[in-house]
């Protein structure tokens, strides 16, 4: 008892921080949370940060035709709850009144959440049997939940080939499809195109060589303070040049294959760009790099469409025309991460008709545009893309075009654990002076310590 | 004689009557106790209780459906801990940040005591506010405006440094200078509180101790040595044990501002069952570790009863 004298009430939380109905009972888990729990992946964008692009261009976004192939309309009833996160949360409504238009019967309450609690809201739901109907779920997420037993496999009447694959690929856990996919993002390479040029480069890198002499043009004749920045612990840039090398996380039979000679070799380009000074390998904790893309200090990232926004927000007119987006230089291969949000149907749910059409109707290529104009978020349904809305901007059709190579993490119950531990490997390449052979076989050891769950 | 007959007059009927009353007087009893009772059982003592029985099993995110079907291991949370390299190293980082934390916070918070209790007249108040206002102000905030002090480009500190040509180092994001950086703000944050309770202690010594050491020529250091010192030794031991409690649950501050990094060097125990019992779901694990982390704490509380006892 005496301990809250000395320090808030908190070492209750802590003590009995260990049991999940502590947690629940005490509600240390909202305390945490309401701390500011890390994003365990950061797949997700940051809500409602692109400004996308002119949204007046949608004669067809009524969707009042097409919808719910599911089950008949029209006997559709009874209540539904759907939880979405983060921004999408708060946005979503519009979307449940576009479905209760077309099916009168269904009332369909809208619950937000917020992405930093989601995972302790989802298992504390499941725990206690009070699960919604549908929900939202980071396709990082899939594997731990799928393990949980709490999700409904998905009906063969969706149709997988209107997703783009590895959308999909991202609700599958141990062959069976779990969650349909509903927004995705993927990763591509900004740069300086004013910087760039005055280096003598005007064409973007097609290749890891020109990647690497565009990185170094940057700093020494682009007046750059860095090349190009790359994420000292982040799984998620890594993995986009170990499948590029023709690597992977598992092999076909379903072993880890992080020490292969494509990963050392993935890792030793990778720690190139820091043994060259070219990449900082010390980032203060909350730096943000897009005011430092706009100065021009740190020319090249790689980043997810939500940064179209930020910059144009951060630069304004000042550096509109001065810089460009790029997809993956190509190795064997030129693949990006593919990350974003699924659709789930709780298998306690006693209105699955009604919240598969629900799942199927979000899933419409009218109803992804829709949206896309909503939330700025882009269509998981290919078909989505062949809207004027998404057409027709110049920078999103670089993201279309690299969205049909993309991969995403295996889905597996343990891929928190697994990302951690190769953070935690990736910061001992790119910060100390390890070498990428030595790492690689770190790796393979840590994960094969964790297992996949299985 | 006379009391006993009168008392034993009316014993036939005494025993149902007393006995009835005692109940009655139970029953009220334990009403007014009921609401701390009832919140402490269903709050603090069920958990508890459930958390030692959790950290026997293997509970994960397959048991989520039926907590109740989970598989007991036995002792193999706990072996398994012994072999953890990474708990190793939480362990180690907690020590590191409690043999050093707590002395400096224990000495740091007397010194300014001893001067606002004697030396410094004017604004006491306000010294003595203005040492308390971080106790009492929200740990995370002052983490996260910590975070922005230590940042190693717009951060405060670095650039003061800057002011006189040195090139201040990355703080938070050093492994070697991290956790001094995270030490630093605990101190700080920590002085107020030993500072408050030893000036409560200061002001009851009485100052005829003080005379007679003046008369017996002893100088203000000697006073200090042999009369303050000696005088608070309940008061440092109060101190010792509750600030140790305290910083062996190390959390919020490495939570906050580094993650526990870089490359876990200022992963705490408490982080590291966050870590695994919430990011990882292992909580049957974590709940190992939460025992172990108890163990830990009531055998330093101990030990420095022990020490602290036998030396008086």
């Amino acid at each position: 008892m005496n301990q809250h004298i000395q320090r808030d009430p908190q070492p209750r939380g802590r003590l009995g921080a260990a049991t999940r109905i502590a947690a629940i009972m005490t509600g240390a888990a909202m305390l945490f949370a309401a701390c500011g729990t890390n994003d365990p992946s950061g797949t997700r964008a940051p809500g409602g940060g692109a400004s996308g692009s002119p949204a007046g261009s949608a004669p067809d976004a009524s969707g009042a035709g097409a919808s719910g192939g599911a089950s008949p309309a029209g006997d559709l009833s009874g209540e539904l709850t759907v939880w979405g996160m983060g921004n999408e949360g708060t946005l979503m409504g519009s979307l449940a009144e576009a479905f209760m238009e077309e099916n009168p019967g269904v009332t369909v309450s809208i619950t937000p959440i917020a992405w930093d609690q989601a995972v302790t809201r989802l298992q504390t739901a499941i725990a206690g049997g009070q699960t919604p109907d549908v929900s939202q779920m980071g396709t990082d997420m899939m594997g731990q939940f799928a393990e949980t037993g709490a999700l409904e496999p998905v009906p063969a009447d969706i149709d997988p080939a209107q997703f783009f694959e590895s959308a999909w690929n991202t609700g599958i856990v141990n062959d069976t499809a779990y969650s349909v996919p509903w927004y995705v993002e993927t990763r591509l390479l900004y740069y300086r195109s004013d910087l760039a040029e005055a280096a003598g480069i005007t064409e973007p890198p097609g290749t890891w060589d020109e990647l690497m002499a565009m990185a170094v043009a940057m700093k020494e004749q682009g007046g750059a303070d860095w090349g190009l920045s790359l994420g000292t612990k982040n799984w998620q840039e890594y993995l986009p040049f170990l499948w590029s090398n023709g690597g992977d996380v598992l092999d076909e039979s379903g072993q880890f294959a992080l020490n292969s000679p494509q990963a050392v070799e993935a890792l030793t380009y990778y720690d190139s760009y820091f043994e060259e000074g070219l990449s900082p390998n010390e980032v203060p904790e909350g730096f943000d790099i897009t005011p430092a893309f706009v100065s021009g200090t740190h020319p090249m990232f790689f980043s997810g469409p939500w940064h179209l926004g930020l910059i144009e927000e951060a630069g304004g007119a000042e550096i509109e025309g001065n810089w460009a987006i790029a997809p993956m230089p190509q190795k064997e291969s030129a693949t990006s991460f593919v990350g974003g949000s699924n659709l789930v149907v709780f298998n306690e749910s006693d209105n699955k008709d009604a919240a598969w059409a629900f799942v199927n109707f979000l899933s419409q290529p009218e109803t992804q545009v829709m949206w896309y104009e909503e939330a700025t978020v882009l269509p998981a349904v290919q078909a989505g893309w062949d809207d004027p809305a998404l057409a027709d901007d110049e920078n999103l059709a670089v993201f279309g075009a690299q969205l049909e190579d993309t991969r995403a993490q295996p889905a597996v119950s343990t891929w928190n654990e697994l990302g951690e531990a190769l953070n935690a490997s990736l910061e001992r390449l790119t910060t100390g002076d390890q070498d990428p052979q030595a790492v690689a076989d770190e790796m393979q050891a840590a994960a094969e310590g964790i297992g996949t769950g299985q | 004689m006379a009391t006993e007959l009168v008392q034993r007059k009316p014993t036939p009927a005494a025993p149902a009557a007393a006995g009835r009353s005692r109940l009655r007087e139970d029953l009220i009893g334990w009403s007014f106790a009921a609401p701390f009772v009832i919140l402490f059982g269903i709050f603090l003592a069920g958990p508890i209780l459930a958390s030692f029985v959790l950290s026997f099993t293997s509970f994960g995110l397959r048991d989520l459906t039926n907590p109740i079907g989970t598989t007991f291991v036995g002792l193999q949370n706990y072996i398994e801990l012994l072999g953890d390299e990474k708990f190793r190293k939480s362990l180690l980082n907690t020590a590191y940040f409690v043999v050093v934390g707590v002395p400096l916070t224990l000495i740091l918070g007397l010194l300014i005591a001893n001067a606002l209790n004697r030396g410094v007249n004017k604004f006491k108040t306000f010294f003595r506010v203005g040492y308390y206002i971080p106790v009492i102000t929200s740990i995370v905030a002052i983490a996260v405006i910590w975070r922005f002090l230590l940042n190693p480009d717009v951060g405060l500190i670095n650039i003061t440094l800057e002011r006189f040509g040195i090139a201040g180092p990355n703080w938070l994001g050093d492994p070697v200078l991290a956790m001094p950086s995270i030490i630093a703000m605990a101190v700080w944050r920590g002085l107020g509180f030993t500072m408050i309770v030893f000036l409560a202690g200061l002001q009851s010594i009485p100052t005829s101790l003080y005379e007679a050491a003046s008369i017996d020529g002893a100088t203000r250091w000697q006073a200090f040595r042999h009369v303050t010192v000696p005088m608070l030794r309940p008061t440092i031991l109060f101190l010792t044990v509750i600030t140790t409690i305290g910083y062996l649950q190390l959390f919020e501050e490495p939570f906050v501002m580094t993650g526990g990094g870089p490359l876990d060097s200022t992963l705490s125990i408490s982080m590291y069952m966050y870590q695994e019992g919430f990011a990882f779901f292992h909580q049957g694990y974590a709940a190992a570790i939460a025992y172990v982390l108890f163990l830990l704490v009531a055998l330093v509380a101990l030990i420095q009863f022990r020490l602290i006892r036998s030396e008086a």
